[in-house]
């Protein structure tokens, strides 16, 4: 029976050519609207780190100013300070720790052919590699450092493993940089977190780091401060030493626990060193510490604009009205062929058969319409990554989104297509057979 | 007087309309959700062109920046940067050039707090801090209102860590304002302000504008210039060439530069204009989508009118035709699908007006957009009018030339 509806509905749209592209290409519209806004909130918020985002988290503390906040209303800076940073990682209180900061520097290849750089470079203590399962393609990182043991060794990205040493194995070789020689100890496979959750002072879509040093590096060689550099001292020292021993903060804190059941504990630890702290007079404030996992901190860091969410709302209305539309032409496409149904009823077709055919024309226009929907979703994408060239590193149509579109635009076409579908099925036949 | 209009029969019109229910329900929610997000749309459209007109107070066309990395263990970076200023300055296509770290759109800066009288009880005015020598004014293209511009000898060059304080300063008329409560700019010039609770300056000028470099506390319009250079090992510097000169300089310097001096790489080549387009993207971005969406919204609806307009002339092809036959001219004919037309547009105003005003209470509560203006629903309002009159064209015509005669032919 389907076969035979499926075949008159083809007949039927055959005939209307233009009426049923259009009713198809109005569905599409909406749905790709619907879909281009709908994927940007979906992308943005995919968890960058599956597996353990539960038990992976930002360190807050408020070391800020008896008398202002460092973040209005009332919240902590979101980087901690030099000692803390080395206070809490040394304290060892997770199964991972890491400060880390981003600072630049030039690097100043051996081989001549290839020309100096200013590299962005990652000051990180060693367990940010397993902590955020950085994928390495050679070599491996290092480990946490001791306080004051500097070694002078280096992690390439893999765009700059290939600038460098062409994509070579370059574990063990030597890379002048910073004034310094250091060795490789391993280069990273493509890595392009998006949102880049473990530092977004330069936002949340900006390209990884070209290099990977040791935090303790930055100190040793006085290397400038990069990211979000906040102070509220009035009257620092005047050398780098002083940066470090001040209260100003640089450094992303973060720490991964071996199960979410640790988490009291380590609140516990927290709470404890910021009172110790509070006994050598710092920690002017009430404490405030702020641990949020991955996913809250992202939420937190209000990762998808508010921007992101108006487009979807106007595109849930632009849909909306792209639904009535398709009704009302629907509705004018059944009405036209009112003694045709009239015949078949007066042949003997029940009111069932009408409406299952009707409702089989309106799947096929609703399946049209997905297509549709899908080309202008693409085009659409092309044209979100023209807008936001941060977001060309992520924005795809994946396969659950391809499968969402189908199904709401056919689910669009039979909201569309039922009210006329069933009122031309219960049509009395008599009226328009004459 | 016999009037065309009065040949209109509204009753007619307004009983077929009510006969077709279901169709004409959902073209009244689709006119009715287009002024929904027209309206809105547009005041969201406003706000932003708003922001991307908001003054700099620099000479955005002309300028461009550049980095001067030194890379070599012997680099001395301020007889690198004498000598690149000096050489720069005397080039003929240069109005001048300056070395900052910071400019308007440049993203990042410090911010003080200013006070009028010291002491931590007392109130501060935040304003972005600028450092940059007596050819700063010049190099950036801002207009001094009041005062003077800083001599060489008050410019402190310093490295980074030194943190010497200089004594005078260059306020913006914001700050001014904000300070000193007046418009007498020239009232201003001489007094003591301190900056941060701990050091003391003399205003010794007064600029009209100079957008901050980032706006953290949403005062952009609050700058301070100090008479500092700072200097790093990566240098940062502001060249402002002659009108229309732009592009030909850039390269020129970026030449000259280069080969100048082989301890350094010259990157980050970048004409204000590049940079602004980059620090408003977000905002050219939603004003280019929600014109789209705009745009779309309104072709769908106007397909919409269009289509139900055009089935009704199709399904009245006979009706037309007999009330051509007893007398009906060609305008009544015309006149019925406009009349038939605006009072569907007027029905989904009605209802539009409410939606429009109920979306805005939502993106009030949810997005703290600030409430919509009336002016905007009555842009909507003629904007759905002559779209509906537009979309109608068509059809309308079509019945206005169907002949008396279709009266006498059968269906």
């Amino acid at each position: 029976m389907f076969h035979y509806y499926l075949k008159l509905s083809l007949k039927s749209i055959g005939r209307q050519k233009s009426l049923s592209v259009l009713i198809s290409t109005t569905l599409g519209l909406g749905i790709a609207a619907c879909m281009i806004t709908y994927s940007l909130i979906y992308l943005m918020s995919k968890d960058p780190l599956p597996n353990k985002s539960n038990r992976v988290y930002h360190v807050q503390l408020d070391n800020w100013h008896r008398n202002s906040a460092a973040i209005e209303p009332n919240l902590p800076p979101e980087e901690v300070t030099w000692r803390d940073a080395m206070n809490i990682v040394h304290a060892k209180q997770a199964k991972y720790q890491a400060a880390h900061a981003i600072t630049w520097g030039m690097v100043t290849p051996a081989n001549k052919n290839v020309p100096p750089f200013l590299g962005i470079i990652r000051a990180t203590q060693g367990e940010f590699f397993p902590m955020f399962d950085v994928p390495f393609l050679y070599g491996q990182g290092w480990q946490n450092h001791p306080i004051n043991h500097v070694e002078y060794v280096t992690v390439l990205s893999k765009e700059t493993n290939q600038r460098v040493f062409a994509g070579i194995n370059s574990v063990g070789k030597t890379l002048p940089m910073l004034g310094k020689l250091f060795t490789v100890v391993g280069v990273l496979d493509e890595w392009h977190p998006s949102p880049k959750f473990f530092d977004m002072s330069f936002g949340a879509f900006y390209p990884p780091e070209d290099l990977y040093v040791p935090l303790q590096i930055k100190a040793e060689l006085e290397l400038p401060h990069g990211g979000h550099t906040h102070c509220w001292e009035k009257d620092l020292g005047d050398n780098y030493q002083a940066f470090l021993n001040s209260e100003c903060v640089n450094f992303n804190l973060w720490i991964e626990l071996a199960s979410q059941q640790n988490k009291p504990q380590f609140d516990n630890y927290l709470q404890t060193y910021v009172e110790q702290q509070k006994g050598l007079g710092r920690f002017p404030r009430v404490s405030n510490n702020i641990v949020l996992n991955i996913n809250q901190w992202l939420v937190y860091k209000k990762v998808i604009s508010s921007d992101m969410y108006l487009f979807f709302y106007l595109a849930l209305l632009f849909l909306l009205v792209c639904l009535f539309n398709a009704a009302s032409l629907i509705s004018t496409k059944f009405t036209a062929k009112n003694s045709e149904i009239a015949l078949r009823r007066a042949l003997g077709a029940n009111q069932l058969a009408i409406l299952s055919q009707c409702l089989t024309e309106t799947l096929i226009l609703g399946c049209l319409g997905a297509l549709i929907g899908i080309i202008f979703c693409l085009m659409g994408l092309e044209g979100i990554k023209y807008l936001y060239p941060n977001f060309s590193a992520f924005v795809t149509l994946d396969m659950p989104l391809m499968l969402i579109t189908v199904g709401i635009s056919i689910l669009s076409s039979v909201l569309a297509g039922l009210i006329p579908s069933i009122k031309v099925s219960m049509l009395a036949p008599a009226g328009y057979l004459k | 007087m016999n009037l065309p209009f009065s040949r209109i029969a509204f009753r007619p019109i307004i009983s077929t309309l009510l006969r077709q229910k279901y169709a004409m329900t959902m073209l009244l929610l689709q006119i009715a959700l287009t002024l929904a997000v027209i309206s809105n749309g547009l005041f969201i459209i406003s706000q932003r062109l708003d922001i991307l007109q908001r003054p700099s107070g620099i000479d955005e066309p002309n300028i461009f920046v550049l980095t001067s990395s030194g890379f070599t263990e012997n680099f001395n970076p301020q007889t690198s940067m004498q000598a690149d200023l000096a050489e720069l300055r005397q080039m003929p296509n240069i109005i001048n050039a300056v070395a900052t770290y910071s400019f308007p759109f440049s993203g990042s800066g410090d911010w003080d707090e200013l006070q009028t009288l010291a002491g931590s009880d007392q109130n501060t005015v935040p304003a972005a801090s600028y450092k940059l020598d007596e050819n700063g004014i010049d190099a950036l293209g801002l207009s001094l209102l009041a005062g003077e511009n800083f001599t060489a000898s008050e410019v402190l060059w310093q490295t980074e860590d030194n943190k010497t304080f200089p004594s005078v300063a260059i306020i913006t008329t914001s700050v001014a304002t904000d300070l000193f409560n007046t418009t007498d700019w020239a009232s201003v010039v001489g007094k003591t302000i301190y900056i941060n609770d701990i050091h003391s300056v003399v205003v010794k000028g007064i600029v009209l504008q100079l957008q901050a470099p980032w706006d953290p506390v949403g005062q952009i319009e609050n700058s301070i210039i100090y008479p500092r250079v700072v200097t790093r090992n990566s240098a940062r510097y502001l060249i402002r060439a002659k009108l229309s000169m732009l592009q030909e300089t850039t390269a020129d310097v970026e030449q000259y530069l280069g080969m100048s001096n082989q301890q350094r790489m010259i990157r980050k080549v970048e004409s204000i204009k590049t940079i602004r387009k980059q620090v408003y993207g977000p905002d050219i971005a939603a004003i280019t989508i929600l014109l789209v969406v705009i745009t779309a919204l309104s072709i769908i609806s106007a397909m919409g009118i269009a289509g139900m307009a055009s089935f009704n002339v199709i399904k009245r092809h006979k009706q037309i035709g007999i009330r051509r036959a007893l007398g009906a001219n060609k305008v009544d004919i015309l006149s019925h699908f406009f009349v038939e037309n605006i009072i569907q547009t007027t029905g989904g105003i009605f209802i539009g007006c409410i939606f429009a005003l109920g979306l805005n209470v939502f993106l009030v509560a949810q997005y703290a957009l600030p409430k919509l203006p009336l002016t905007y629903i009555f842009i909507g309002i003629f904007c759905l009018y002559l779209l509906g009159i537009l979309a109608t064209l068509k059809p309308a015509l079509k019945a206005m030339n169907i002949s008396p005669a279709e009266a006498t032919r059968s269906q």
